[in-house]
C-alpha cells in the first residue's frame, strides 16, 4: 500500500471533510487535512461536494434589513481607497529611489507632529504574546498608538495582520497607510495596505510582504489612494522583536 | 465581456451580470462595486447578524468583508464560484476571525424566521424573487434535519465553534460530532439536489 493510501485509511476522511468545509477543524488540523487532501482523491471529492452545501448554508440565515448608513460607510471607504491609484502608487513606489531620511519628505508641520508623537509614543518595545504552538505559533505585538485607540500586530510565520480598535476615522479625504521599516534601514517602505476603521473604530488589514526582516510596522494618515512617502508622523508603531 | 456603450451609467451597470461587474471592479470602478454591494449586502448582513447576534458587530464584519473584497477584487475568478458565494465566504471568514480573536459573542435569538415577510425587497426582480425562494428552500432543508445534526452544523457554521469545542459543550466524543456533521451535510446535499446548479 502506498503512503497516501495508508494516510487515507488511517484518517476518517469523510468526517474530516465535513468538519473542514464548516470551518470546524482546529488550525493545525485544517493544515494537516489540506496536506492530506493533496494525496487523497476521496477527500478532495468529499470537500468539493460538501463545499456546495456549505455555500448554500450561508443563505439559511434569516433575512435582516441592511442598517441605514452601512452602504454610505462602505462606499466612503471604497472611494478613499481607489484601487487603480493604489496599484499605480505601488508601481511608482517600486520605481522610486529611497529617500534619504526616515521622514525626509514630510512637510515642516508633519515634522513638528513627529516630534510630538515621539514624546507621546512612550517606551517603544512591544509586548509579544504567543498563542498556539510549534512553528505555526502566532505572535501578538501590542502597538503604540499616539492617537486614540489601540492596536495589535499578529504575526504568523512571516505574515502579519494589523488589528485596530477604538481608532478614529482618518481625516477627510485621507486613509491610513501601512509602512514597513527594514532592519538597519531608516527609511520606511510603502505598502499597498490602506485602511479605514469601521464606525466603531475597529478594523484589520493584512500587512503585505514577508516580515522576516522587518523591525517595525508603522501607520500614517495619507491622502486617499496612499502616498509613496510619508506625509505625516506615524500614529501607530508596532515593533517586532 | 459584455459592456454597454455607456458603462458609467448606474442604470446601465445594474443591467450587468455580477461577473461582468467584477471585471469593472478589477479596473477600480467603484460604481460597479456599489452595485455588487446593493445586490449582496442583504444576504451578507443577514449572515453576519446570524453569526454575531449584534447589529454593531455584524455591521463591522460586513464592512470589513466588503473592504477586503474591494482590495482583493482582482483575485476573483468566476470559474471558482459565483460572486454571491465569494461575498458570503468573505463575511463568514471575517466573522470567524473576529470570534477567534476573542471578540465577545452574545447569545442571540436565531428564531426570527418570518422577518423576511416584513422586509421590503430592495429589488423585486425575477432574480431577486428566485433568490428569496432559494434561501427559503435552504432554510427549510436545514430545518428538516434531525435536531442533533442541525445543532452541530449550526454551532460550527454560524457559531464558529470547532468540533472539539462543540464536543465539550455537548459532552460528546469528537468523533460523534464529526459524524453528525457528515450525516447532516450529506442529507442536505441530497435534499438540495445539485447545489452548484441550483445556485443562481
Amino acid at each position: 500500500m502506498t503512503g497516501p493510501e495508508q494516510m487515507s485509511e488511517k484518517r476518517d476522511c469523510g468526517a474530516d471533510a465535513a468538519a473542514y468545509v464548516l470551518g470546524a477543524l482546529e488550525h493545525d488540523e485544517a493544515e494537516a487535512f489540506c496536506a492530506h487532501m493533496a494525496n487523497c482523491g476521496v477527500c478532495r471529492d468529499e470537500v468539493s461536494a460538501f463545499q456546495d452545501v456549505a455555500d448554500a448554508l450561508a443563505l439559511a440565515a434569516p433575512p435582516q434589513p441592511v442598517p441605514h448608513g452601512l452602504k454610505r460607510r462602505v462606499m466612503a471607504s471604497v472611494r478613499a481607497e481607489p484601487r487603480g491609484s493604489a496599484a499605480a502608487g505601488e508601481q511608482k513606489r517600486k520605481r522610486r529611489r529611497p529617500s534619504i531620511g526616515f521622514f525626509s519628505t514630510m512637510p515642516a508641520s508633519a515634522l513638528a507632529l513627529s516630534a510630538v508623537a515621539a514624546v507621546v509614543v512612550i517606551a517603544v518595545g512591544a509586548v509579544a504574546l504567543f498563542s498556539g504552538g510549534g512553528s505555526s505559533a502566532t505572535r501578538v505585538y501590542s502597538a503604540h498608538v499616539s492617537w486614540p485607540g489601540n492596536a495589535q500586530l499578529r504575526v504568523s510565520g512571516n505574515r502579519g495582520e494589523l488589528i485596530v480598535r477604538g481608532m478614529p476615522a482618518p481625516p477627510p479625504n485621507k486613509v491610513y497607510e501601512v509602512w514597513l521599516l527594514k532592519r538597519g534601514s531608516k527609511t520606511p517602505s510603502a505598502t499597498a495596505a490602506l485602511f479605514s476603521p469601521t464606525s466603531s473604530g475597529s478594523g484589520s488589514v493584512d500587512v503585505p510582504g514577508n516580515l522576516n526582516d522587518i523591525t517595525t510596522v508603522l501607520v500614517t494618515p495619507e491622502p486617499a489612494g496612499g502616498s509613496p512617502a510619508p506625509t505625516h508622523a506615524p500614529i501607530l508603531q508596532a515593533q517586532i522583536s | 465581456m459584455f459592456r454597454p456603450a455607456n458603462s458609467n451609467s448606474r442604470t446601465d451597470l445594474r443591467t450587468l451580470a455580477d461577473e461582468d461587474l467584477m471585471a469593472l471592479v478589477q479596473e477600480g470602478e467603484a460604481r460597479a462595486f456599489e452595485v455588487i454591494f446593493d445586490r449582496h449586502s442583504g444576504p451578507a448582513f443577514s449572515l453576519a447578524y446570524r453569526m454575531c447576534g449584534r447589529r454593531a458587530m455584524a455591521e463591522d464584519v460586513v464592512q470589513e468583508a466588503f473592504m477586503s473584497l474591494w482590495r482583493t477584487g482582482a483575485r476573483y475568478e468566476r470559474r471558482r464560484g459565483s460572486v454571491r458565494n465569494w461575498v458570503l465566504g468573505a463575511v463568514h471568514n471575517r466573522a470567524i476571525d473576529a470570534f477567534r480573536r476573542g471578540v465577545v459573542r452574545e447569545s442571540r435569538n436565531v428564531s426570527d424566521e418570518g422577518i423576511a415577510d416584513r422586509l421590503k425587497a430592495p429589488e423585486q426582480t425575477d432574480v431577486e424573487v428566485a433568490r428569496r425562494e432559494e434561501a427559503a428552500h435552504v432554510r427549510g432543508v436545514l430545518g428538516e434535519l434531525p435536531a442533533e445534526q442541525r445543532q452541530v452544523i449550526e454551532l460550527a457554521y454560524f457559531g464558529g465553534f470547532t468540533h472539539s469545542q462543540i464536543a465539550q459543550m455537548l459532552e460528546l466524543p469528537a468523533g460523534t460530532v464529526k459524524g453528525r456533521m457528515r450525516l447532516g451535510l450529506t442529507k442536505m446535499r441530497i435534499a438540495l439536489g445539485d447545489p452548484a446548479g441550483f445556485m443562481l
